[in-house]
């Protein structure tokens, strides 16, 4: 693998400080172009770090756009530009919680979330009290959504509602899978999956034979594979966070544990986990909610291309979903401002709720409790073909055919 | 039977690799009675400059161990050398919070340098598996094994034999007396250290193959050497290699027949239990009471 | 200040007073950055009775934390149907309980490790609490738990918290008080000093061991319950995190150990520049952290109390021994 990160990296920090030292300068050049402040926080260090910067450099690719390509944007008449305050919460709950305060206390309007339910949850807490809505592309869990919080927007369904997808691309392959066996490692985003994995597979008629729990942080899973390799299941789905689906890839090659599929929920969309695997990454499948083919048009970038295209301008980081579902949660919040004429937070939070906008990542619909709606903004299912990432379901936005069953991992290399 | 032996035989390999990654850990803190909070930070720093070297010159990634460990003596010989001994001499607890600074701190260099992401570094038989009759091993996970188990034969022969290693245990063992046959105690210390650095730095290799990596499972590593250091006892290889052997195996046989998110319930329950019991370890002491 | 208590007592109170006013005029941001530093300090004080005063360093408080939390919030959700007035005094009660039966059963094998090998322990006896609240289902450790929202009407719930804080913490910091100064303060003080000829001149050493063990467990476990509150949901990572059991000795450490003002100096402080003054520095902060603690180790390694004494001192010398 290329170690092109050092790059990315300080790139990434001379964009921040750009992005910091400009702010205010641009406020003061361009004294017509009134300025609309949104905040929030992104881990930046810590366990979820890695997916906290593609977030983190998805708001930065879609503000700096909407500033400097554009110009800004207009709302009701008012030309606007974009103030972005972001702050690193270390995953800590009891950090990210008083420095939202700070930013409530400072008059910000507009938030954006953090990743992990057990921030996520307690800062909406505080938002949702101050009635600021909040946007957010990191939690995921059951949870934030049946609190009856009004103020709160996912770019995703909820968890439990994640795989309705995968269970109905394993119904489509020939010949009919029969038996499942899945396995999630402890913490509250993986066990929900797995719920919603159970509950959609099992509703499809698929037999079940085996549920594993790993640890939030596995070290090794050879006895979860021995398992495997004795029970035989036709699909194995494993929903887990991509370094812990690495680790369960990578074993499985080598101890040539095979199945007819290998489904993991996050992983293969990443260009550094299919390098690592190298060939033995081809026919994996996984969910993912973008990739460049996607056949959307939007309002700011035009589509998915030309956003990667501006992306690649500012960033040497290889993109991946996240960068993309940030970037939707900003262009989401003008585009709910322009249809409610309005900075207002309430009447942005009522257009929120009303949404139905097409952007180059999805079509932006929320359900009543605000997150995602599950067939417009639900996964689909990418699958490993000849080392790049294909869409192999929904049908209508497939860009292959689903490869059934996997030779065995030795007959790959 | 072929599922006990299988585990046990992953457990093994497991813990060899604990055992090397907490020897250095256990060699400070039984010499130095030092507490190395960086001990995390140090393993994986060894982690990525194996990944450096090994794309740089292309050569296989175990075959940088020469040039990672002398990378980190130098760097641990300084570190023990300016930095630790100041706050050693000037306070009780000032190794264990100077320690948790330098780890933040490199922490967050790492994050900078390297950028947040998981790494891995991937040998050309990362995919190859041994079959030893119904028992199967990773290719990797062997070899990893055997390096350790070099490594720690070294680290003892070199305890105890050469003449560093006989000044080490004098110190150790009779701070003051060593003084007054004309031993540069901190010169002393700060070799230690820094050969407790080139033996983290190696665990790091071995562990970047093995397992992905990111700046953040830090802290993983420190702990994971406490736990192994308590189990066998402190300062010596062999009590590493026996507590991380445990490790191993204790950990695999909980996950296969107790539950795979069970064994660091175990870990730690065998923790307190031991120190308990034996507190000073399944070897015991090899060097000054450290209580 | 030991001999005149109520002057004492009263100082404190009329400090508590004039903090309890504070929100009054602060704007929420600073009330819930007080609200953590208060905390913190609570915590700090309450690892001091046995960490400060005793020396048994404790590496593994948080496990208290989340157990009172997490008892409580179980206890709660199933008398959900309670009056809301009543689910915090019915989760203090059982949190604190919960921490009081842990630490007394884990006192007596415990206590007997010294030194390091005793933080280690309670790092073990930490993490082991925090797999099983992880791994097993039915204490919904890994799902997250949610608390009832117990803010009366009216209450802005950022200024709630933070008054409930301060009557924790001032009860907290009254109780450690007076353990210091009372018989049993000077017995535990003589175990830090020297265990063995304490034990020998008749201090009942075992017994002042667990009785300070388990008070300074439930008094940490009645803070947690607060927390919880406070969050609203919490999983395992909320409340048994390594990193406040490291700060609880940070603090200590920063304001000067075996005081009863260092910790709550030293909470006040790193909670003040690492949520105020750093926290701009998006990917700066565990650096700028890390900075502050070595530069603290070589400077200060009293902890700032340690250093007023030995500046005092070597003014005071410095003036009876003129310059030549």
């Amino acid at each position: 693998m290329v170690l092109h990160s050092k790059k990315a990296t300080r790139r990434h920090v001379m964009a921040l400080g750009a992005a910091v030292l400009t702010a205010p300068a641009i406020r003061s050049a361009h004294a017509q172009a009134k300025t609309l402040v949104i905040g929030g926080s992104v881990p930046l260090t810590g366990a979820a770090a890695e997916t906290g910067l593609n977030v983190n450099n998805g708001y930065i690719t879609a503000v700096s756009y909407i500033n400097d390509v554009l110009g800004g944007v207009e709302i009701a008449g008012d030309k606007y530009k974009i103030d972005l305050k972001l702050f690193d919460d270390a995953s800590d709950p009891a950090r990210a919680t008083t420095l939202i305060q700070r930013q409530i206390d400072e008059g910000t309007n507009f938030f954006l979330g953090s990743f992990g339910s057990n921030i996520v949850l307690p800062t909406a807490a505080i938002t949702e009290r101050a009635k600021k809505p909040m946007v957010q592309t990191g939690g995921g869990s059951d949870a934030i959504f049946t609190k009856g919080y009004k103020y709160i927007f996912g770019m995703f369904p909820r968890a439990t509602r994640q795989f309705a997808a995968t269970a109905a691309m394993f119904k489509s392959l020939q010949p009919l899978p029969q038996t499942y066996s899945v396995v999630w490692t402890n913490d509250a985003f993986s066990k929900t999956a797995a719920e919603g994995v159970r509950l959609s597979c099992d509703a499809a008629g698929f037999k079940r034979i085996e549920g594993y729990e790993l640890p939030a942080k596995p070290t090794d899973v050879s006895s979860v594979l021995g398992s495997v390799r004795s029970t035989n299941p036709d699909l194995l789905v494993c929903v887990m966070h991509d370094q812990n689906s690495l680790l369960v890839a990578r074993q499985m090659v080598a101890s040539n544990t095979n199945v007819k599929l290998l489904f993991q929920g996050l992983g293969p969309q990443l260009a550094s986990f299919r390098e690592a695997l190298g060939k033995h990454s081809d026919y994996l499948c996984c969910s993912t909610y973008w990739d460049e083919n996607v056949p959307f048009k939007d309002k700011f970038f035009g589509d998915s291309k030309k956003f990667i295209e501006y992306y690649k301008t500012k960033f040497t980081r290889p993109i991946a979903y996240h960068v993309a579902g940030a970037a939707a949660c900003i262009e989401t919040y003008v585009l709910a401002m322009q249809a409610a004429k309005s900075t207002d937070p309430e009447k942005v939070r009522d257009a929120l709720a009303k949404a139905d906008y097409e952007t180059f990542y999805s079509r932006i619909k929320f359900t009543p409790e605000g997150d995602g709606d599950e067939l417009l903004m639900g996964g689909m299912i990418g699958q490993v073909q000849k080392g790049k990432l294909e869409i192999v379901f929904p049908a209508a936005a497939a860009s292959a055919k689903p490869l059934y069953p996997q030779p065995t991992w030795d007959k790959k290399a | 039977m072929n599922l006990i032996a299988q585990t046990v035989a992953d457990g093994l390999v497991l813990g060899g690799i604990y055992a090397l990654a907490a020897v250095g850990f256990s060699l400070i803190f039984g010499v130095l009675h030092v507490i190395n909070l960086s001990h995390g930070i140090i393993v994986l720093m060894g982690a990525y400059l194996a990944l450096i070297f090994s794309e740089t010159l292309h050569i296989d990634p175990l075959l940088t161990m020469p040039l990672v460990m002398a990378s980190l003596f130098a760097v641990g010989y300084v570190y023990q050398r300016f930095l630790i001994q100041y706050a050693v001499d000037s306070s009780a607890f000032g190794s264990i919070l100077l320690t948790f600074g330098v780890a933040l701190m490199l922490h967050n260099i790492m994050i900078w340098v390297f950028s947040p992401d998981m790494k891995n570094i991937t040998p050309t038989y990362a995919f190859t598996s041994i079959k030893l009759g119904p028992i199967v091993l990773d290719a990797v996970r062997v070899s990893c094994l055997v390096a350790s188990l070099v490594l720690l034969s070294c680290l003892a022969g070199l305890l105890k034999f050469s003449p560093l290693g006989r000044v080490i245990r004098a110190t150790a063992q009779q701070t003051l007396a060593a003084r007054l046959c004309g031993v540069n105690v901190r010169h002393v210390y700060a070799l230690t250290f820094a050969v407790s650095a080139a033996f983290a730095g190696a665990a790091g290799i071995v562990i970047g193959i093995i397992l992905p990596f990111s700046p953040a499972d830090e802290a993983t590593w420190t702990l994971n050497a406490f736990v192994v250091v308590v189990l066998g006892g402190v300062g010596s290889p062999a009590g590493a290699l026996i507590g991380g052997l445990l490790l191993g195996v204790v950990s695999t046989l909980t996950a296969q027949y107790i539950g795979p998110s069970f064994p660091n319930v175990t870990m730690f329950l065998l923790l307190v239990l031991l120190l308990l019991v034996r507190p000073q370890g399944l070897l015991g002491n090899a060097f000054a009471p450290s209580r | 200040m030991s001999q005149r208590p109520a002057l004492f007592v009263a100082i404190i109170l009329a400090a508590a007073v004039v903090l309890a006013a504070l929100p009054l005029v602060l704007p929420p941001f600073y009330v819930r950055v007080g609200q953590l530093m208060i905390y913190s300090a609570g915590l700090a004080v309450a690892w001091t009775i046995l960490g400060g005063f005793a020396g048994y360093a404790s590496f593994g408080n948080a496990a208290f934390i989340g157990v009172g939390a997490f008892t409580a919030g179980l206890v709660e959700e199933r008398f959900a149907s309670l009056p809301t007035p009543l689910l915090l005094p019915l989760g203090l009660v059982v949190g604190g309980f919960a921490c009081a039966v842990l630490s007394a059963a884990v006192a007596y094998p415990i206590l007997r490790l010294r030194g390091t090998f005793f933080a280690i322990a309670m790092l073990g006896v930490c993490h082991v609490c925090a797999e099983l609240n992880n791994n097993l289902d039915v204490l919904q450790g890994s799902l997250g738990l949610n608390f009832p929202s117990i803010t009366p009407a009216g209450w802005d719930p950022a200024t709630f918290f933070y008054e409930l804080y301060l009557v924790a913490g001032v009860i907290v910091f009254l109780i450690a008080w007076q353990i210091q100064r009372s018989r049993f303060g000077a017995g535990l003080l003589s175990i830090r000093e020297d265990e063995d000829t304490a034990r020998m001149l008749g201090v009942p050493t075992e017994r002042y061991k667990r009785i300070a063990f388990v008070v300074s467990a439930v008094l940490t476990g009645l803070l947690g319950v607060i927390y919880a509150h406070s969050l609203g949901y919490i999983t395992t990572d909320s409340v048994y995190r390594d990193d406040t059991n490291l700060n609880l000795i940070v603090y200590s450490l920063l304001g000067g150990l075996g005081t009863l003002f260092g910790p709550v100096i030293g909470a006040f402080m790193l909670v003040f520049i690492t949520q105020v003054v750093l926290a701009r520095l998006l990917d700066f902060h565990l650096f700028a952290t890390g900075l502050l603690l070595v530069v603290l180790v070589l400077a200060a390694p009293g902890g700032v109390l340690g250093f007023v004494k030995s500046w005092r001192l070597k003014r005071r010398y410095a003036a009876r021994v003129p310059a030549e």
